[in-house]
């Protein structure tokens, strides 16, 4: 079960969870009809049976950001209903993912800091495919801002 | 897609090998030096756009009479919207999109969300280059602005550049 949204009670280790999403040729494209990214990366599998210097994905790879997109979801769905706002996002891509992969965000609960003027929580994400290897990985702030500071 | 009603006269160029000559490679990108630039109206087509390739579902993005009696009073974009803005705010002829662009790792910090009807603006350069593992990377920087001069997110970002 996934941890409230609450500065108080939240401790190191807590985690949250974001939906499965199921990475398709389709999901890709619109990805690339709604980011206007349009790298041959994604849409051009000839292309793709080529070289990128010692590496050779074999097909079309889902945007990277597309997991940047899932993370800041599942943060903002998370946070949002506690009136919490999703402040900064850092990830770097580990594998490629490809149509038939389905793709999962999580995150866990990192530290807690408070500030001058405000309450912090950073969180470690992570996405990981559907064989449990970690595609995306990084981490994230979240600002939980005081009720006294109204 | 809204296409027309952005403020870019011409239509988005979908296809990145058209103009892939004009682009500066890695010996060509000059650390510092701003990158073109266009300002970009956001409409809430494009933003429902961008909801649904990730599946984001929130109100505050998408149902405007939920959206005016939450926290903002009004629509918002979800903020990882600066992926969209990024191609939205650039020529055809810039360098992100050379075709074999690989995106390598970005960190983004959001100050307050962009909305529907907002023509933002793009503040953008490379800030630095280096070469490591025989791969070229290019390091850049992006700050997003609304149409009244409000800071909406900052970015820094690697890619490796085609060889």
């Amino acid at each position: 079960m996934m941890t409230y949204a609450n500065f108080e009670t939240l401790k190191a280790g807590d985690t949250i969870d974001g939906p499965a999403f199921a990475v398709s040729r389709e999901s890709i494209r619109l990805f690339c009809d709604a980011s206007l990214d349009y790298n041959p990366l994604h849409l051009d599998d000839d292309y793709m049976k080529g070289d990128f210097g010692k590496t050779n994905f074999g097909g079309i790879i889902m945007h990277g950001m597309n997991n940047f997109g899932l993370i800041s979801r599942m943060l903002t769905d998370w946070a949002l209903p506690a009136g919490a706002i999703h402040r900064r996002l850092e990830t770097r891509w580990l594998k490629p993912v490809k149509p038939g992969d389905t793709i999962r965000p999580a995150g866990t609960i990192k530290a807690k800091q408070t500030t001058a003027k405000s309450r912090w929580v950073l969180v470690d994400v992570a996405v990981q495919n559907q064989r449990g290897e970690t595609v995306a990985a990084g981490e994230a702030m979240l600002e939980f801002p005081s009720a006294k500071a109204g | 897609m809204a296409q027309a009603e952005s403020s870019a006269a011409t239509p988005f160029e979908t296809d990145f090998w058209k103009d892939a000559k004009l682009r500066k490679v890695w010996d060509d990108i000059v650390p510092g030096e701003p990158r073109k630039t266009l300002p970009y109206l956001l409409t809430q087509d494009a933003i429902a756009l961008y909801c649904r390739a990730v599946g984001e579902t929130n109100p505050l993005y998408l149902d405007e009479a939920a959206a005016k009696a939450g926290p903002y009073g009004g629509l918002i974009a979800p903020p990882a919207i600066h992926i969209l803005l990024m191609f939205a705010c650039t020529p055809a002829d810039d360098w992100m999109r050379s075709p074999g662009t690989v995106n390598a790792g970005q960190s983004w910090s959001y100050n307050i969300p962009a909305r529907p009807g907002d023509t933002i603006t793009l503040q953008a350069r490379a800030l630095d280059k280096f070469i490591k593992r025989e791969r070229l990377f290019v390091v850049h920087d992006n700050v997003f602005f609304n149409q009244h001069g409000d800071v909406i997110c900052s970015g820094r970002g690697q890619t490796i550049r085609p060889m």
